[in-house]
């Protein structure tokens, strides 16, 4: 969301800005748990996934959540990197 | 019991990868606790998108969920009610008229405002029965979670209880009102990422849209179709929905629970706090998705609901059945993480709001007036302590009498549905008087416990409870509203002066306006036009 257009002038609380930058804890949090599942679902046997109709979703599942992490991560870095450049 | 899901080393692994990073999120929050504002409101500085998701996420809680495609079961597509009808509108309507109200004067909790707007006796009336509901709430979630995990895992009850407490303790403790915001946010992705594989692996199985189609009973396919007349699976009719759920239980709660509008208030500036329930509009209306999906699935994949016969398994056991008929290991960790982050999150979300409610609106001013800062800070820090053991009695409470969790989400609605009148007319009328504002309270409330004994009695009745629970919303709304009119005309008027900023029509001139495409009312227009069409599409 864009932060510079809210309505100025509300008071001290605008300028000190969110202590905690949240996307890297999520980004972390869902990038292990990506690997994982990815790691998982690759050393699993296929017999495993037969409730899951034959399908790998250890593995699906991983990969997508590791993109989404390295996503959250990547904005936080490129967050980081604008505000000190 | 057998417990009905096994788990294994990799679940555990992510069961305890969630507990480790909400504890770290809270510890590197605590430096930052300086003030009251700080820890009550996050120092009035986070951005729309977390405000925003913390707001739908703090409904979002794992009660609600399991309950929703219970819902979904039992009455169909007509669950979508609870989203595109009873939620969508309160809260466009909560960002673009009244937000400027709340947090334009700078008010820290809904009792304040009513302070400021009526008079100390409403204020009263609403900060004790509020912070008796959240503690009272928040205990019920932490016993519903810690049977959950028993039935589902057979995880021993003390021991979920005290480890799910302690949890909560530590990183409220140490972060407050943020802590509890940055766990909802966590929790909003765990849900939907934890969620989802049922749906696609439910949609590929049964066929998809076109599957539902032709092996569901016609009536549980539609939302309004067949709402005309009571005689539909959900027992109400259009006007019950539309009135009931969709005007004063749906505005009731968005608009003046002080558990979502806490986070609002938390936004770094007035625009922000707009934002912030239209900004959770928007995902609100997919939660259908999650929800409403796996529950129609249910009917058809698990032999429990099997059509032509009686189920043999409660629908609210609907959605652990799907976890365990389609998750492998791995990601049944993942979806059982996901149903444990939305208990604990809930919880805090209650104990921030019964530390922030009773710091400011009891202990603040009845208590000690007039303290510094820093004393209300160390007040607030040690009432959560209280409040998380409050919450772990309650639980036990709750274990002895297991009705109490419906008497409770009853009292509960007394309370909500009438509060909605008194805000109404409070900020759109400068007529209403203090005095019409307590008493109009007062009645609202007395006229819901009336119209429940009524109909426990069997004096007035129903197709079922849930067109009880509509209708009794509408008597309690109708009664404060007539009520507060009526005193009003009779007792002396508020100086407007007094009003500047609290009423609409009184309000100082708005500063300059953000852009077009930041503006909350284009986003609210935007947010109504989605959930016009989406209830068209699905009629």
């Amino acid at each position: 969301m864009n932060d510079t257009n809210g309505t100025k002038g509300q008071g001290a609380g605008m300028k000190r800005g969110h202590v905690l930058d949240l996307k890297l804890p999520i980004g972390w949090l869902l990038a292990a748990y990506g690997a994982l599942l990815t790691a998982y679902g690759l050393l699993t046997e296929k017999e495993m996934y037969a409730i899951s109709l034959g399908i790998n979703v250890n593995l699906i599942w991983g990969l997508l959540m590791l993109a989404v992490g390295a996503g959250f991560l990547a904005a936080a870095f490129l967050k980081k990197k604008k505000s000190a450049g | 019991m057998a417990p009905v899901i096994a788990l294994n080393p990799v679940d555990y692994a992510i069961i305890a990868g969630y507990i480790l990073v909400m504890v770290l999120v809270g510890y590197s929050l605590k430096k930052h606790m300086k003030t009251g504002e700080d820890f009550f409101l996050s120092g009035r500085s986070l951005p729309q998108w977390i405000t925003g998701l913390a707001f739908l996420s703090a409904n979002l809680g794992a009660l609600e969920i399991i309950g929703m495609v219970a819902n979904s079961a039992k009455y169909g597509i007509a669950t979508v009610h609870f989203y595109w009808v009873g939620a969508i509108p309160a809260m466009v309507f909560l960002g673009v008229f009244m937000m400027p109200f709340y947090y334009g004067s700078r008010v820290r909790t809904v009792p304040e405002y009513l302070k400021l707007r009526y008079n100390e006796a409403t204020r009263g009336l609403n900060a004790v029965s509020f912070a008796l509901m959240t503690v009272l709430m928040s205990g019920i979630s932490l016993y519903a979670m810690a049977l959950l995990f028993k039935l589902m895992l057979g995880w021993p009850l003390t021991q979920s209880i005290l480890v799910a407490a302690a949890v909560v303790l530590l990183y409220v403790f140490w972060g407050g009102l943020s802590s509890s915001i940055y766990n909802e946010v966590i929790q909003f992705f765990l849900i939907w990422l934890g969620l989802l594989p049922i749906v696609f692996l439910g949609l590929r199985q049964v066929g998809g849209f076109a599957g539902f189609g032709a092996r569901i009973q016609e009536t549980l396919l539609h939302s309004f179709k067949y709402l005309g007349t009571s005689g539909n699976p959900l027992g109400v009719d259009w006007f019950g929905v539309v009135m009931g759920l969709g005007f004063v239980l749906s505005f009731g709660y968005w608009t003046t629970d002080f558990l979502v509008v806490q986070r609002a208030l938390a936004s770094k500036n007035l625009n922000a706090a707009r934002m912030t329930p239209i900004v959770a509009a928007f995902p609100k209306m997919l939660v259908p998705i999650i929800v409403v999906i796996p529950g129609l699935v249910a009917l058809l994949v698990l032999p429990e609901f099997a059509p032509g016969a009686a189920p043999t398994a409660e629908y609210n056991s609907a959605l652990i059945l799907l976890m365990k008929h389609y998750l492998p290991n791995g990601l049944l960790g993942l979806a059982v993480t996901a149903l444990l982050a939305s208990f604990m999150s809930g919880m805090a979300g209650n104990v921030t709001a019964f530390n922030t409610i009773w710091t400011y609106d009891i202990y603040g001013t009845y208590i000690r007036k007039g303290r510094p800062d820093a004393h209300y800070l160390k007040v607030g820090k040690y009432t959560t302590v209280a409040g998380i053991a409050a919450s772990v009695g309650t639980a036990y409470i709750v274990r002895s009498f297991p009705n109490l969790m419906d008497y409770m989400q009853l009292i509960f609605s007394f309370f909500n549905a009438p509060l909605f009148a008194t805000f109404l007319l409070g900020m759109f009328w400068r007529g209403a008087t203090a005095w019409g504002g307590f008493w109009g309270l007062l009645a609202g409330i007395l006229t819901a416990a009336g119209h429940y004994i009524l109909y426990k009695a069997g004096v007035l009745n129903y197709h079922s409870d849930m067109a009880a629970n509509f209708y009794q919303a509408i008597w309690a709304w109708s009664a404060d509203f007539v009520v507060t009119i009526g005193v009003s005309l009779f007792t002396a008027k508020r100086d407007p002066k007094e009003l500047v900023g609290l009423v609409f029509g009184l309000a100082p001139k708005p500063k300059a306006e953000a852009r077009w495409y930041a503006r909350p009312a284009v986003w609210g227009t935007l947010a109504l036009i989605a959930a016009a069409v989406l209830n068209v599409i699905f009629w």
